[in-house]
């Protein structure tokens, strides 16, 4: 059997005298959508953080597909195949959609600077064949009418397809979503969890989604992990989880 | 915004530079026109010219490491001293080929505005400022301190002409034609890198570093890139430069120096390369002019003095610029961009 894509051991962070995460591990199966619900405050970004390299916790490790990454900077694990989407958007807003996720393609790439400069062949056919990689993703968010039109002129639905497409362009092997569907009116919600299932069925990625709209995470997720003041209180498949008395406890107080 | 009725058809298509017939045509009458131009104007407008592609290559590459990547660079001119000195002394000593002086002199450059931009992996704006402020007083610091056998010292270099299959390259004309030939190819590589992934990574790190690096980009290495990309046009404009005025001096390389390129791509538009043209154009014809009427107006109004007039000039071009940016604080290039995408899309609102 082959490594899990994601597993985070024993990781404990600590910001002074508060403990944002005690002793939490999770791991993500292939093919696997992994939702992480709490209350706020429950160490759900900071698990977030941590696994991506923003954090590095005071113990315990982050390993990708086997590898271990706990330290590494924020880029060296995104090039190790860790993509992630944020809270609100970091999209380059002054930049077309096409250029946001040709930049998310920037790590595929190999041309030098010499070779930029001179714009020899090889640089020329490799921006069209990663530029036809963008164009499939943008095909498949259906976001082909927007592409030349600057970030920072759409619609808060529309950014958050763009943000998912810049994270599919980096071609990860695994994708971690901060509360994508925060904000949004429900029929963007509904496309977008679709996109999300789509990400999961057609192109065999798992995922790891924070979310707080309980009706999306009990709809999507395949296995639900329950944070609550850092420590992991439950663990299941949706149904498991409605029933748990400790996570209807650390919800209704 | 292309105009209507042009589409392009491969992905090849769609990033090019020139995008339609009329584009090519201007662009090609330009160049005949700038081929033409030591026969056509007078040798006081061969000289501007001159002095015109020189900054054009300098402020070229300040925008890319400040109108791309963001990093705010007030050491241009040191990073420019440094190219001048070394193409003198390879030179003057050695005497090297213009063909390997210009391009080492890039490099030399290059390398010092690398440990500049290694500064910035840790440090962001007005601080950064303060650092590259650093490397000015650095470079006059070292030229007029190590012995002057290495670097002239305050007396300066003198360099010999640039020579190229046994023909010298001295006087205005000639000299046009080498500015040219490597302005031309400066500027047609700027396009080059910041269509390529290193310029879409600097605009990254300039418009957001967080989700940069989490794109895979490594922000340090990419922000000590762009002053390495910056400095090496700074390093070949000096060269330039040296072989025009076949002299170097400490004093031809100041901080005025470089807050002059800044205000340049500022008044022609941050993040455009066109608009650093625009911006060198601008700035070099109001000097031009400043620099011509001075004199007259000293004389007519002898009372006043020279210097008072000669400051009052300085005092004018400084609110030019300032007017500049107080109207269109996103440059030049940015109006032009409305106009033309108004017109493109004439008789509809949008």
């Amino acid at each position: 059997m082959t490594a899990a894509p994601l597993a985070v051991r024993n990781a404990t962070l600590k910001f002074g005298g508060v403990t944002a995460l005690d002793d939490v591990s999770i791991t993500v199966n292939d093919d696997e959508l992994l939702a992480i619900i709490g209350p706020n405050g429950a160490g759900k970004t900071s698990l977030l953080n941590v696994t991506a390299g923003f954090y590095r916790p005071q113990m315990g490790r982050v390993e990708l597909s086997g590898q271990d990454v706990t330290g590494l900077r924020v880029d060296q694990i995104a090039r190790r195949g860790l993509a992630r989407t944020f809270q609100g958007t970091h999209l380059f807003a002054g930049q077309t959609v096409v250029e946001n996720i040709m930049i998310g393609r920037h790590m595929l790439m190999k041309s030098n600077v010499i070779q930029a400069f001179f714009q020899f062949g090889p640089v020329m056919r490799e921006e069209s064949e990663h530029r036809e990689a963008a164009e499939e993703i943008i095909d498949f968010l259906e976001i082909e009418a927007i592409r030349s039109r600057p970030v920072g002129t759409l619609g808060y639905g529309l950014r958050k397809r763009v943000d998912l497409g810049r994270a599919l362009a980096q071609e990860p092997s695994i994708l971690l979503m901060d509360e994508p569907m925060a904000g949004m009116n429900s029929e963007e919600k509904e496309d977008l969890a679709r996109f999300i299932l789509d990400v999961r069925e057609a192109r065999k990625i798992p995922v790891v989604l924070v979310e707080h709209d309980m009706g999306v995470v009990m709809d999507l997720a395949d296995r639900i992990v329950v944070l609550d003041f850092g420590r992991v209180i439950a663990e299941g498949t949706p149904e498991e989880i409605q029933k748990n008395p400790a996570v209807i406890k650390a919800y209704l107080g | 915004m292309d105009p209507s009725g042009i589409f392009p058809t491969s992905y090849r298509a769609d990033r090019r530079v020139v995008r339609t017939r009329w584009q090519a045509i201007a662009l090609a009458l330009f160049i005949g026109l700038m081929l033409a131009a030591p026969y056509l104007a007078s040798g006081r407008i061969i000289a501007v010219m001159n002095m015109m592609m020189i900054s054009a290559v300098i402020a070229v590459g300040l925008q890319i490491c400040t109108g791309y990547a963001g990093q705010i660079n007030l050491g241009q001119a040191a990073f420019m001293g440094v190219g001048a000195y070394t193409a003198s002394i390879l030179a003057s000593k050695t005497g090297l080929t213009f063909l390997l002086t210009i391009p080492l002199a890039g490099l030399s450059a290059a390398l010092f505005g690398f440990l500049f931009g290694l500064t910035a992996a840790r440090i962001k704006g007005f601080y950064l400022a303060l650092t590259t402020i650093a490397a000015q007083f650095i470079f006059h610091f070292a030229v007029l301190n190590l012995p002057s056998s290495w670097m002239g010292g305050s007396n300066g270099i003198t360099v010999p002409p640039a020579e190229i299959f046994g023909f010298r390259i001295i006087g205005e004309t000639a000299q046009f034609y080498m500015n040219f030939a490597v302005a031309l190819i400066m500027i047609a590589g700027a396009f080059g890198i910041v269509r390529s992934r290193f310029g879409r990574a600097f605009v990254a790190v300039r418009d957001d570093d967080v989700a940069a690096g989490i794109m895979g980009i490594n922000v340090a290495a990419t922000k000590a890139n762009a002053f390495l990309i910056g400095a090496f046009y700074a390093g070949v404009g000096g060269a330039l430069w040296a072989y025009l005025i076949r002299f170097v001096g400490v004093d031809q390389f100041t901080l005025f120096n470089s807050i002059f390129f800044v205000a340049m791509i500022i008044v022609g538009g941050m993040g455009s390369i066109v608009g650093a043209l625009i911006g060198v154009f601008v700035i070099r014809i109001i000097q031009e002019i400043i620099a011509t009427v001075g004199p007259n107006i000293a004389e007519s109004v002898s009372f006043l003095g020279g210097d008072i007039v000669f400051a009052g000039m300085n005092v004018i071009l400084g609110g030019v610029i300032a007017l500049s940016m107080i109207v269109e604080p996103k440059g030049l290039m940015h109006r032009w961009n409305i106009l033309k995408s108004s017109y493109r899309i004439w008789p509809f609102p949008y």
